[in-house]
């Protein structure tokens, strides 16, 4: 094996703007030509695409957990990823239930979050147990609702429960209650059967 | 069929000591397969793919955005740069790697060409046997899943948004309402942090 000990490592924030599309084209020229004469910088370009990798197909299977953009569903479907989607918009309890052929499963949920500029979503259910939290989530100026996205094998595993979902802003004393909102989650059905 | 089927339809590695990595540089490697008659220096050879065959799938997977094309890629620029040392057409040895690049940003943008270059230059020069399709480093989907939900959410959302949504960090930028920067930034902290987490669920 040569060129185990690389004088000048391309570094891996280089390698990853590299891969992600984020540099210029002479940068990128530059990443090239030294991993062409260097195994140690290949082998880091070798890492960031299987992490790369890793993480689409992660993502194709809908299985995380995560605040999602218009851009990602967009992507979901395309993948054929089945996506149900409930919209919480505080008018009332909202039935749900997660079918056996689902994928994933997105929560639309909307408020005011006028004068805010990051949230956290807390879902917990009737047993007080939480389910899932997403701290820090963006807010921009404008914005109307934030899409939840939780895996639908996930949900699946839970008996017909209420849900309670809680938006909170950070302010100096701990953080305010935005909005809050309840599911009567029925459990998980086989489409065919209809039976859980 | 792809190159990658070809390759794995056949015996590539055998079981002898002269497939063992050598130990020699690139240059070495390359002038010895330009000294050596044709199909003397196999075991030479072998190890020339070994060491770029997956560099030239990267870089394949990078322009062309298609493993099976990629696969094609790094089959067609090795066959190509075996061919050409043979031949004695490759001037500096030492710069082997610049070659193999050149080679392959060359044959990236003319792909529709390199099917039917393959398959004369496998007839023509017998090397099928020798190669295997190119290592290809793979990541645990499972600890992969896990070490994904260990980030903090948005660290979680700007892989995601980057790497299956392929998003530039100017978009996700957008997105999250701060600069181009602090995404890449985050990105590739995040990524450090996926890849040490991945790496310590190993087995």
């Amino acid at each position: 094996m040569t060129d185990t000990h690389c004088p000048a490592p391309i570094g891996f924030a280089d390698v990853v703007d590299y891969w992600a599309g984020d540099l210029t084209r002479p940068e990128e020229d530059r990443i090239e030509e030294h991993v062409f004469t260097c195994a140690d910088c290949a082998r880091e370009l070798a890492a960031a695409e299987a992490l790369a990798r890793a993480i689409a197909a992660v993502a194709r299977e809908g299985r995380f957990h995560s605040v999602v953009t218009d851009a990602i569903l967009n992507r979901l479907a395309a993948d054929g990823v089945r996506v149900r989607t409930y919209t919480l918009d505080g008018t009332g309890i909202v039935p749900c239930a997660v079918w056996v052929d689902d994928d994933l499963v997105v929560a639309r949920i909307r408020a005011d979050f006028a004068g805010v500029d990051s949230v956290s979503v807390v879902t917990r259910l009737a047993s007080g147990d939480e389910i899932g939290r997403l701290s820090d989530v963006a807010v921009r100026p404008g914005q109307r609702e934030i899409l939840n996205a939780i895996s639908a094998a996930h949900l699946r595993k839970l008996p017909p429960t209420r849900v309670r979902v809680t938006v909170t802003a950070p302010i100096e004393s701990g953080e305010r209650t935005i909005a809050e909102y309840t599911l009567e989650h029925a459990g998980a059905f086989d489409r065919l059967s209809g039976e859980r | 069929m792809t190159a990658a089927q070809t390759a794995g339809s056949v015996a590539l590695v055998r079981e002898s000591a002269d497939t063992r990595p050598l130990t020699v540089s690139d240059g070495d490697l390359a002038r010895a397969i330009a000294a050596a008659p044709a199909g003397a220096a196999s075991a030479e050879e072998s190890e020339l793919y070994r060491r770029f065959a997956h560099r030239v799938r990267l870089y394949g997977l990078k322009h062309l955005r298609d493993d099976a094309r990629a696969d094609d890629l790094a089959q067609q620029v090795l066959l190509v740069t075996i061919e050409r040392l043979r031949a004695g057409e490759v001037r500096n040895p030492d710069e082997i790697g610049s070659f193999i690049l050149s080679t392959s940003r060359i044959l990236a943008a003319s792909s529709e060409r390199k099917a039917r270059r393959r398959e004369r230059l496998t007839v023509q020069f017998h090397v099928q046997d020798l190669y295997a399709a190119p290592a290809v480093e793979s990541v645990d989907i499972e600890a992969a899943q896990r070490c994904l939900h260990s980030l903090a959410e948005r660290d979680r959302r700007v892989l995601i948004l980057t790497f299956y949504a392929e998003k530039s960090a100017s978009e996700i930028a957008e997105t999250l309402g701060v600069t181009g920067t602090v995404v890449r930034v985050a990105r590739h902290r995040a990524l450090e942090r996926l890849r040490e987490c991945v790496q310590g669920a190993k087995p």
